[in-house]
């Protein structure tokens, strides 16, 4: 079996810059349009919180299970939730289904807008500036976040070293 | 528009009738003055004259976007205002970043020209294809924040970007600010007070379009060597100071070459920099970073106040706004210095000089030329962080003192009089921002020659403030590096800041950031050819040649906008402190600004005649703008 990879985001590292929404569009359509990007970044004013949302390809997927024409499905080799355009009736099902808002509807092209990891080299984590968006390997995806809660308990202790006098 | 990167469409709104029109960017106005800054020069030329009142309903204002806007260009989010200034009452800039420029152009527009003036207060909704005036009563009186928030709540969506004005707009304070994305100035030459003029009180914006380039591969390739450059070439010197500090990073730097203004310019070093700097900011009080549209740099920031009288949480201040709140003022207190940025903002003022304004009337206290019963009991002594908030908030409502610093320095020193008018530091009526042409002669000139007034923005060189060899080399030649990078030398700066002034005002029209193309010296003419060549589909300007005459055009024909006001050679100049007062402390004592030694040059090089300072008949026929020749001596 082909080695899985995911898309791993982490909210706390976006800063809203929303390149990778200038990306994705431009990798689909051909047009700097955010309006039709599959990722798009949320952002909190007042919470000063800016969270990229896109699909997070579920493994027990709800846009596949509501799904009436079989135009989305599940790969297990690559982990990835297809969708095949011929076969959808733009009923519009797998929106009402989706608990995350990963899947939007463009009405220009008349379709479904849904995270391809554009045929595996996602352009929103080429581009993403600060590790927010990244692309990496299934069985890394925890320890990539558990490293970094680490580094943190790594700055705690070195504050505490030296509000004590210490080295 | 055959021209791929614009929208090719502008809105016109005529507040005094209420009608809104939308029109087609003219190709020809696209192909001689790019966009942006260029589109508002040449609006103002054709409809603004010198009989025009900043403050009337026949002043323009142009909020126009250029065909990089909205790209995956880096740092190309933003926008440029213009209009005749209510300040300095000659040419108007401002240039803002945050969200709203590139949200204006997926929205379908290149431009909006705001004229007339409403009864009622109004504000504008551009929403794709709806455009239309909505009463604005609710929200006059608000501050810049407030009024995000409830247009925002109004319109049923907070992703509609908003542009707001404060109550300083409103009271026609003269340095009001457009604040928009909570937080971003587009702030000099009173913008905001040209807003509340027309009663226009925001902008808020949705769009769902994209922005479609004439060359997508071509553009691509531009794109991605803009990022190696930006990331790998640049990448350290990027990452280690803009985007870990911000421009707060400047403070130490620019302290230590001694040309940091401290005590309403007095002189340009202060032992208490390292109190209000970068890493200090850093380590004590940030808590986010933050960026504009589509920026990879990232110097925005945040930062937080756990206690104390300034508590709370803030977006975190620029250099020239820590320069102007803090060392101008002798104030090293981090949270009095966030406190009166996140003022300005709020009430909607530029940064700079309502700073320089204060300090202006803290060293006319300390001389005795000022009193309380001038202030109404404000004790304005140097570092009386207490005072200065007040202040901040007296001059937005234009109460007691405060409508004195409403009017700008050089406005307030003539109306209280006493020989107070040597301390206001303006140039042409704009507050001098945080360089000092003493310790870096081309910054002097850059103050002098800019057309807004004493702006760095117009033609500032960093790479004295650095030692950028290798990068005057390559632009100017091996044998000129030694003069070239030093702060000190006056030969070739003349040339220098012509250069540098075409070089920003491209960028301004294109519009990609001052932070990739002024410090650090990333972009230069070929870059931008490059991206505006296949962006647009412009053949003409695959020569980067092509693209210096459209910056010269742009910058001329601006600088025949004051000269139809009546400015001449003897407008370019400093106030005295930097001409004949030695630097008095400091890396740079002893200097004092060579002015005349550098002038001359530049006139030469930007085809002025050096007796006045207008641009030369030839050189107005070899921009194309042959019939202005003649008519201005």
């Amino acid at each position: 079996m082909a080695e899985q990879r995911v898309l791993l985001v982490s909210p706390e590292l976006c800063t809203g810059c929303r390149l990778c929404e200038l990306a994705c569009s431009f990798q689909h359509f051909r047009e700097f349009a955010p309006s039709r990007s599959r990722i798009t970044v949320v952002r909190k004013e007042e919470e000063g919180l800016d969270i990229p949302v896109v699909c997070l390809q579920c493994e027990d997927a709800p846009c596949v299970a509501a799904c009436p024409t079989g135009a989305l499905w599940k790969e297990d080799e690559s982990g990835l939730v297809a969708y095949d355009f011929d076969r959808c009736i733009g009923c519009k099902v797998c929106i009402t289904a989706c608990p995350f808002g990963g899947i939007g509807w463009d009405p220009k092209s008349g379709s479904v807008i849904k995270c391809d990891w554009c045929g595996g080299d996602p352009q929103c984590a080429r581009i993403c500036p600060t590790g927010a968006i990244k692309w990496v390997r299934a069985e890394e995806a925890d320890a990539t976040k558990r490293d970094r809660v680490a580094r943190r308990f790594e700055e705690v202790s070195r504050l505490i070293t030296a509000a004590r006098g210490g080295v | 528009m055959r021209y791929g990167g614009y929208a090719g469409r502008y809105i016109r709104v005529d507040l005094s009738s209420g009608s809104i029109g939308v029109l087609e960017t003219p190709e020809s106005l696209a192909r001689d003055y790019v966009g942006g800054l260029g589109f508002g020069v040449r609006l103002l030329w054709d409809e603004v004259d010198e009989r025009t009142d900043p403050l009337g309903p026949d002043n323009r204002l142009v909020i126009a976007t250029g065909p990089l806007t909205g790209t995956l260009f880096p740092a190309a989010g933003r926008y440029q205002m213009a209009a005749k200034s209510p300040l300095t009452g000659i040419w108007g800039q401002s240039n803002s970043g945050g969200f709203f420029g590139p949200e204006l152009k997926f929205a379908g527009y290149d431009m909006v020209v705001i004229q007339g003036r409403s009864e009622r207060p109004v504000y504008l909704v551009i929403d794709d294809d709806e455009v239309r005036l909505a009463d604005a009563s609710h929200v006059w009186g608000k501050t810049t924040f407030e009024t995000t928030d409830i247009v925002r709540e109004d319109l049923g969506d907070e992703t509609f970007k908003v542009m707001a004005i404060g109550p300083a707009g409103e009271n026609l304070v003269r340095f009001a600010a457009v604040i928009n994305d909570a937080g971003n100035a587009g702030g000099r030459t009173g913008m905001g007070a040209v807003m509340g003029s027309k009663k226009l009180k925001a902008i808020a914006v949705r769009g769902s379009r994209g922005v479609r380039v004439a060359d997508d591969g071509a553009f691509m390739e531009v794109v991605d060597e803009a990022y190696e450059k930006l990331q790998v070439e640049w990448g350290e010197a990027v990452r280690e100071t803009l985007t870990k500090y911000g421009t707060p990073n400047l403070v130490e730097a620019i302290n230590a070459i001694g040309r940091m203004p401290v005590k309403n310019h007095w002189t340009g070093y202060w032992e208490r920099a390292d109190e209000i700097g970068g890493v200090a900011i850093r380590e004590r009080y940030r808590v986010k970073q933050g960026s504009c549209y589509g920026c990879l740099v990232q110097c925005k920031y945040y930062v937080e106040v756990r206690e104390g009288p300034f508590a709370g949480r803030y977006k975190g201040p620029e250099y020239e706004a820590i320069v102007s709140f803090g060392s101008s003022l002798l104030i090293d207190d981090l949270p009095a210095i966030f406190r009166a940025n996140h003022l300005a903002d709020a009430l909607g003022m530029d940064s700079i000089s309502l700073g320089m304004t204060i300090a202006w009337a803290m060293e006319s206290w300390e001389r005795g030329l000022l009193t309380a019963e001038d202030t109404g009991g404000l004790d304005l002594s140097w570092g009386n962080a207490d005072s200065v908030i007040e202040l901040i908030e007296k001059t937005a409502y234009r109460e007691g003192f405060g409508g004195v610093i409403a009017e700008g320095s050089r406005r307030a020193s003539q109306i209280i009089g006493r020989g107070t008018e040597k301390y206001a530091m303006h140039v042409k009526g704009l507050e001098i921002s945080a360089q000092d042409g003493r310790a870096h002669q081309s910054s002097g000139l850059t103050h002098a020659t800019a057309a807004r007034g004493a702006d760095h923005l117009t033609s500032l060189s960093c790479l004295e403030e650095r030692g950028y060899e290798r990068v005057a080399a390559e632009r100017y030649g091996e044998d000129k590096v030694r003069e070239l990078t030093d702060p000190l030398e006056t030969k070739y700066k003349g040339w220098l800041v012509k250069d540098l002034e075409d070089l920003y005002a491209m960028g301004n029209s294109l519009i990609i950031c001052w932070y990739e193309v002024g410090w650090p010296p990333v972009f230069y003419f070929d870059d931008m050819a490059r991206a505006l060549a296949a962006a647009t589909g412009m053949e003409e300007y695959r020569d980067p040649r092509a693209i210096r005459i459209a910056a010269e055009r742009i910058v001329t024909l601006r600088r025949m906008f004051n000269v139809r006001e009546g400015l001449r050679r003897k407008d370019d100049t400093l106030p005295e402190r930097f001409l004949r007062e030695p630097m008095p402390t400091g890396p740079a004592r002893g200097n004092v600004c060579r002015l005349d030694e550098m002038l001359d040059d530049y006139y030469r090089a930007r085809g002025c005649d050096p007796e006045t300072g207008v641009p030369t008949d030839e050189t107005l026929r070899r921009l194309g703008l042959g019939d202005l020749a003649g008519r201005w001596r």
